[in-house]
């Protein structure tokens, strides 16, 4: 037994890789018959997939409904090996609270681990992202023996922290950030306990929601439970427990394949963001890939030190679930998602950084260093992967968020608090050789949906103005970016509710093009206060706005105290008939922009996807402006004195960098980057530049 | 009962199936000839006057009714063929159809692709963009109006669209199913335009008509794909129906529905055909289960490139697919759930060298052109059918009737360079490999399949049909633990034969949201009006509709259906409802009780929170009028052992359980007399599938001349 110390355990967290093979695992191995193993992979992916459709049946919270569900099968030492979802980070997340159960629980008199038993956990220590991601999971016993655990993970939103809907940008410390909770027993004997789920009802201010979702978790792992114990009654508890094990040894030894056959080399991408939670500023994060035969290792030196008393932090173990997001979907993507694809993968985060939370530091927005992490990787794997396959090399999907915040009492009279989906359909990046897909989804929950219009507004306390792509929303270049999403809401029905939103990138773009391709533009928050859009609405004016392009232009008749924001916005109220709009950016840009078809660039211009001025400023078009006509000889000559303007401008290497030198954005916004250009130069001195 | 003439059109073959009186049906397959179907459809009809021995003119003037479950509406979207459509929707959400909720890229792909995040594609859109034109209006969540729409920017649209070329309209705007009044303002301008009389008169499609839910995308693209096929389906069905005529067919021609119901052509939805064959089939199980008083059916059809599933559940069809993908469009049609995986006869087997030379079967298929190696038609990739080939299930020389001979060196030389080889193992244990994994994959999609329904299929029946279901029913079946296979004597043309066993049926459905047990106040709702309104409203649209077929309200039964869900759950539990109507509390709470009760059953007790509220949120009224089909007369048994005549010659088959090749008795299928008897391991060889009988798998012809199987040994597979 392990002695509880009543602290996060810092130990469990670095288990990220497989456990060591046990006897009882290395004495299964010979049991197993290779056919069996493949019939027997393929039915733990079906109880998966089977618990994670049922768990998405199920659940209530915006997560649940649009599919940010992870439903995995982990071994009885709580690796895991099997997991069905879109939301790669779980693959190797979704495995610390279990191994913390298995670390602190068996043998614990007082908790014990025993059939029948389920354990509900949000402690963002453990799984890695944020407490609104809540998960559950229950031991599976076969005639006394412990064979595996199955689980459930899902963004459930709202946890009672001091901003509803799940992520805090006010918070000071984690105690700002609502329930918080290790791993905990919350059934017994195939009961949920109602003590507790009364407990977390009075800590939440959408209990329904949250009961809901923990319900839902459990019939998925109760049915999942019942499949693996039919399996094991039918072949024996050898081929699970071996058989789990195979997967991941199976998985490590593919992924180190896959790794060596990389070229060596040392990938360095450094990202800005411009959000420190409720205000603005510049923090940095510096990514370094050291590719090194079959290993691939993350270095983070040079990184903004840990923000105390901001939410922006994330544990290191959150990065290197965002890590393998890419990993999953775009290197190893025809590989099995389980933690054993981290085997070629090695880390090193420096003590003090904003990606290695500690102590009481708030975490509830780490979605954002995480996310510009995973724009970094997107860059650097883009480089480190295009010779063995460019078609894969794609520019980064939306980084930036944008995600309202909502809570308080719906037009049925019930309590709601909780995001909208429209995360879910964030531009995809263009790639080598077409654009990046529009409304694509979350690059980091790619089986999610952004819901119906008519679903979200059924029961939230605000109407959709319109909802749509809008202009100039992704990164230009030889191909563009898939575009991104804007929407307007109007608070309808209900007196007011709470509104806020979270995101960044206004002021510094969130999401970078590759070879050349441009940035995703800044977007930002506009709302007006005392509109009179309803009655705007009930005249059916003939110049209602009806995307963001009409919004921001001149004509807008919509009137009243008109704000523009940042995209992080605190939580305020909103009153009936006020409006907000949002927009949610598209893909990255892939190569230069001067080589982008013309035609395809006019297409653009007749499809409201892009600009007039951009047509012509950025993509060099000619076009008659009426018919759309392009003029194939005058775009031609535009574009060749545009090359010969680019090369007039050219310098040596020297000069540049003692000009760029100069440069340092103002002192107002670096209060929590430490030391510009270099924030470790503030914290310790070490290599800034690794090698081979 | 007259005549009847079934068809069912397939990639490869047409099947038909006539009946008359009690006689004996009549099966024949046409090839299906792509480029114009009718010549494949005509030619089997005449293929059945001949084997009935009249003319045409006596033929078709003597049937009572073609029943047709038609491929022509998804063929078109596949080729692309539809007409130039216009949608008017609501202004601000002209992108609703391209935006796809997001993750629209993944509907009709397999996991596999859906995981290669860098090379995922929307479908090119039905509709493009420039197409589409908002107009001001605004209807709320409650239907309530909060933007009125005005007649010229009506008008303005029509002009854009018109001026674009459009042939038809499509209105789609949001709430509509709530409130249809804009909908229906949108399609009285457009016929004040452009009178039907007037050559200009162009089709008008509402979404409150034709899908009348909630959800903006799925409700758009149901009518989107509706109105793309209309105009393609109504040509070609009016060719036929003017070649039916001229041959003497005197009734309207009848389209099977993948609602498990058929109407006449005049009266049915084009969007409503999509996947009708594999229902028919299913109806079909459901059918012929009856006869064999089997309520738990697992219907199962294993082709050459798909394998389908299909669950009857107390007697009845009652499982709605989820999420109906008509080839890459997410709809919410009420169609009966009918699974299909990549997995038949063509499937391909191949080594993952990534993944410690794991074998995998599929998704990939040879289909039939070039098809398996042993078609010697160019194909080199091993599939399932060199396996069965090797294995020496299969009869070279008899495959398909004797129709197609099949090259067993092409088998071995294709198993031997893919599979053993890399392997490092001999052909005849790869093959042996590709069908266990096959069979566990057919037998695993299976069990989730009717497991997620919340069934356990050791409770049901498994039917096992399709020109491979036989050969492979005794490897997939112990997946289930099911404790009997039928193989019906139709199982070649089983979809034909399910055609001829529907009714005349239609489904009703309508959103709206009542929540009949408030989480707020913790009790029943007072308002029955609502209830009853809405069944009436669903009622009175079936009865008026069932009259123009020609039926009496007396002969139209009703089954109500309702989707349910706890507070604020969006996917939603369907039960079928105790009430037709509402009068008081009890009702309520009886609704809900049985809401609570399934769910209990489905997903567990520990699942269940009715204190969280409880919400109706669709209706699903089915109107059917019972319509005469085939009684089955059971043939009395002639004894346990089968003929002499029924024994072919016995040649070499590969018997994992046995330890390699056993010589191996064949039967002929046709000779065997009702009640013969045998016991596995045998193979039985019938015009158009071979039984693989496994050892310990005993086999009886019963009075309906199918095949029954039933496991007497120790299963081998679990």
């Amino acid at each position: 037994m392990c002695a509880m110390v009543y602290a996060r355990d810092m130990e469990v967290v670095q288990q990220l890789k497989p456990e060591p093979m046990t006897p009882r695992e290395t004495a299964a191995q010979d049991k197993i018959d290779d056919v069996e193993y493949d019939i027997f992979v393929h039915k733990m992916n079906m109880v998966a997939q089977e618990g994670k459709e049922t768990t998405m049946k199920l659940g209530a919270s915006s997560g649940m409904r649009w599919g940010d569900v992870a439903f995995g099968i982990y071994t009885a030492q709580g690796d895991l090996a099997v997991v069905a979802t879109g939301i790669w980070f779980h693959a190797v997340l979704g495995q610390l609270p279990v191994k913390y159960i298995v670390k602190h629980y068996v043998n614990d008199s007082s908790v014990g681990v025993k059939e029948g038993d389920s354990f509900f956990f949000n402690d963002p220590f453990y799984g890695g992202v944020h407490p609104a991601d809540m998960g559950l999971c229950v031991p599976v016993f076969h005639e006394g023996e412990l064979i595996c655990f199955v689980g459930a993970v899902v963004h459930s939103g709202e946890n009672g922290g001091t901003d509803p809907g799940g992520i805090c940008p006010s918070a000071r410390t984690k105690y700002d950030e609502g329930l918080i909770s290790p791993p905990i027993k919350v059934g017994e004997n195939y009961t949920l306990r109602e003590d507790i789920l009364n407990m977390f009802a009075a800590m939440n201010r959408d209990a329904r929601t949250m009961i809901l979702d923990i319900k839902a978790r459990l019939a998925a792992c109760r049915i999942a439970q019942r499949r693996i114990l039919e399996f094991v009654g039918q072949k024996g508890p050898d081929l699970v427990v071996g058989g789990l094990r195979r997967i991941l040894s199976v998985t490590a030894d593919a992924a180190r394949h896959k790794v060596s056959q990389l070229n060596d080399g040392v990938f360095r991408q450094p990202r800005f963001m411009d959000n420190v939670g409720m205000t603005e500023g510049l923090l940095k994060i510096n990514l370094t890939l050291v590719k090194k035969g079959d290993t691939i290792k993350l270095v983070f030196d040079d990184t903004t030190p840990m923000l105390p008393d901001k939410p922006l932090n994330s544990f290191f173990q959150g990065i290197i679930g965002m890590a393998m997001v890419y990993f999953c979907g775009w290197f190893l993507h025809d590989l099995p998602a389980n933690n054993a694809l981290l085997a070629p993968i090695e880390w090193d985060f420096p003590e003090d950084c904003l990606l290695n939370a500690k102590g009481e530091a708030p975490t509830s927005m780490a979605p954002f260093p995480q996310t510009l992490f995973a724009n970094a990787m997107f860059m650097a794997g883009a480089r480190m992967t295009y010779h063995m396959d460019p078609s894969r090399a794609q520019a980064s999907w939306y980084q930036g968020f944008g995600v309202p915040l909502f809570g308080g009492i719906n037009q049925w009279g019930e309590p709601v608090a909780d995001i909208t989906p429209e995360i879910n359909a964030t531009g995809a990046g263009a790639r080598n050789d077409q654009d990046g897909v529009s409304g694509a989804g979350a690059f980091f929950a790619t089986m999610s949906d952004c819901s119906d219009v008519e679903t979200t507004e059924a029961d939230r306390p605000f109407l959709y103005l319109f909802r749509n792509y809008f202009k100039n929303s992704y990164g230009h270049g030889k191909y563009r970016g898939g575009a991104g999403v804007g929407f307007g809401l109007k608070m309808h029905h209900v007196p007011g509710a709470a509104m806020g939103c979270f995101g960044f990138g206004s002021r510094f773009p969130a999401t970078l093009g590759i070879f050349g391709g441009y940035a995703v533009p800044p977007v930002f928050l506009s709302t007006v206060r005392q509109s009179n859009m309803g009655a705007l609405l009930s005249s059916s004016d003939a110049g209602l706005p009806n995307n963001l392009d009409q919004i921001y232009g001149e004509g807008n008749p919509e009137q009243g105290q008109r704000e523009f924001h940042h995209i992080t916005l605190p939580i305020q109220l909103f009153m009936y008939g006020e409006t907000f709009y949002v927009p949610v950016g598209g893909g990255a840009g892939y190569g230069d922009v001067l080589e982008r078809d013309p035609q395809a660039a006019l297409d653009d211009l007749a499809e409201g996807r892009a600009s007039g001025w951009v047509v012509t400023n950025v993509y060099k078009v000619v076009y008659d402006p009426g018919t759309l006509r392009l003029d194939e000889k005058a775009t031609k000559d535009l574009r060749e004195k545009a090359l010969a303007e680019r090369l007039q401008g050219a310098k040596p290497f020297d000069e540049f960098v003692e000009e760029w030198s100069k440069l340092k954005p103002s002192d107002d916004v670096l209060h929590s980057y430490v030391t510009y250009p270099h924030p470790s130069v503030g914290i310790k001195q070490g290599p800034l530049m690794p090698s081979l | 009962m007259g005549m009847t003439v079934n068809i069912d059109i397939g990639g490869t073959f047409t099947d038909f199936y006539a009946t008359e009186g009690e006689g004996k049906g009549l099966i024949t397959k046409s090839p299906t000839t792509h480029y114009d179907l009718s010549v494949g459809f005509m030619k089997g009809i005449k293929s059945l006057a001949r084997g009935y021995g009249r003319s045409m003119d006596e033929f078709l003037g003597g049937t009572d009714a073609v029943r047709y479950s038609t491929t022509l509406g998804t063929n078109a979207l596949i080729e692309r063929n539809g007409p130039k459509l216009g949608l008017i929707t609501t202004a601000g959400h002209e992108d609703a159809i391209f935006l796809g909720r997001g993750r629209s890229w993944a509907d009709g792909g397999d996991s596999q692709g859906n995981k290669d995040l860098a090379r995922i594609n929307k479908a090119v859109p039905l509709i493009s963009r420039n197409m589409v034109v908002g107009v001001r209006e605004r209807m709320d969540s409650f239907g309530n109006p909060v933007c009125p729409l005005q007649r010229e920017d009506i008008l303005e649209a029509l002009q854009e669209l018109v001026d674009k070329g459009a042939m038809g309209f499509v209105v789609c705007l949001l709430w509509s199913f709530a409130n249809p009044a804009h909908e229906r303002m949108v399609k009285q301008v457009i016929e004040d335009e452009y009178p039907e009389d007037y050559l200009g008169s162009l089709p008008v499609f509402l979404s409150s008509d034709v899908s009348p839910k909630s959800g903006e995308y799925t409700r758009f693209i149901t009518t989107i794909v509706n109105a793309y096929i209309h105009g393609v389906m109504a040509d070609e069905l009016t060719k036929l129906g003017n070649e039916l005529r001229d041959g003497g067919y005197q009734r309207p021609l009848m389209l099977v529905h993948n609602t498990g119901g058929m109407k006449k052509v005049s009266r049915t939805r084009a969007v409503l055909t999509h996947n009708a064959g594999p229902v028919a089939g299913l109806h079909g199980a459901l059918t012929l289960g009856r006869h064999y008083g089997h309520q738990n059916i697992i219907f199962t059809d294993m082709g050459g490139t798909s394998f389908d599933i299909g669950v009857v559940s107390g007697g009845r069809l009652q499982t709605y697919d989820f999420i109906p993908v008509i080839d890459r469009w997410r709809t919410n049609i009420p169609a009966i759930e009918v699974k299909s995986i990549g997995a038949g006869g063509g499937s391909i087997a191949w080594v993952n060298e990534l993944l410690g030379n794991s074998l995998e079967v599929g998704p990939q298929s040879a289909g039939s052109m070039p098809g398996p190696a042993c078609y010697d038609l160019g194909g080199a990739e091993p599939t399932v059918t060199d396996a069965d080939l090797v294995l020496g299930y299969l009869n070279p020389e008899n495959y398909l009737g004797g129709e197609m001979l099949l090259d067993e060196d092409l088998s071995k030389e294709a198993i031997k360079s893919r599979v053993a080889d890399p392997l490092g193992i001999d052909v005849v244990e790869a093959a042996r490999r590709i069908r266990a994994v096959v069979d566990a994959r057919m037998g695993q999609a299976v069990f989730n399949e009717v497991a997620l329904k919340g069934h356990d299929p050791r409770e049901f029946v498994l039917f096992a049909c399709g020109g491979a279901g036989a050969t492979h029913a005794c490897g997939f079946a112990p997946y289930l633990q099911v404790d009997k296979v039928v193989v019906s004597g139709h199982s070649p043309v089983f979809g034909a034969y399910g055609a001829s066993t529907v009714n005349i049926q239609q489904v009703w459905d309508k959103s709206h949201t009542m929540k009949i047990f408030h989480y707020a106040e913790q009790c029943y709702s007072q308002d029955f009006d609502a209830f009853n309104s809405v069944v009436e409203e669903l009622k009175e649209l079936a009865t008026a509709d069932l009259r123009l077929e020609g039926y009496s309200p007396e002969q139209i039964g009703f089954r109500l259906e309702l989707d349910m869900r706890y507070g604020m759950q969006y996917n939603l539990t369907k039960i079928i409802s105790p009430h037709m109507s509402v009068s008081g509390p009890d009702d309520y709470q009886a609704i809900c009780d049985h809401f609570t009760e399934e769910y209990s059953a489905i997903y567990t007790p520990e699942a269940t929170f009715p204190m969280g509220g409880i919400n109706v949120e669709c209706f699903y009224l089915t109107a059917f009028v019972q319509t005469e089909y085939l009684q089955l007369q059971p043939q009395q048994e002639q004894g346990d052992a089968p003929p002499e005549a029924a024994r072919r010659e016995s040649r070499q088959a590969y018997w994992p359980s046995l330890g390699g090749f056993k010589q191996t008795q064949v039967f002929d299928f046709d000779l065997l007399q009702p009640g013969n008897r045998i016991q596995g391991p045998a193979l039985i060889e019938a015009p158009e599938t071979t039984y693989v009988l496994e050892p310990g798998w005993n086999f009886v012809k019963d009075g309906f001349g199918s095949g029954v199987l039933r496991l007497t040994g120790a299963p081998e597979q679990g």
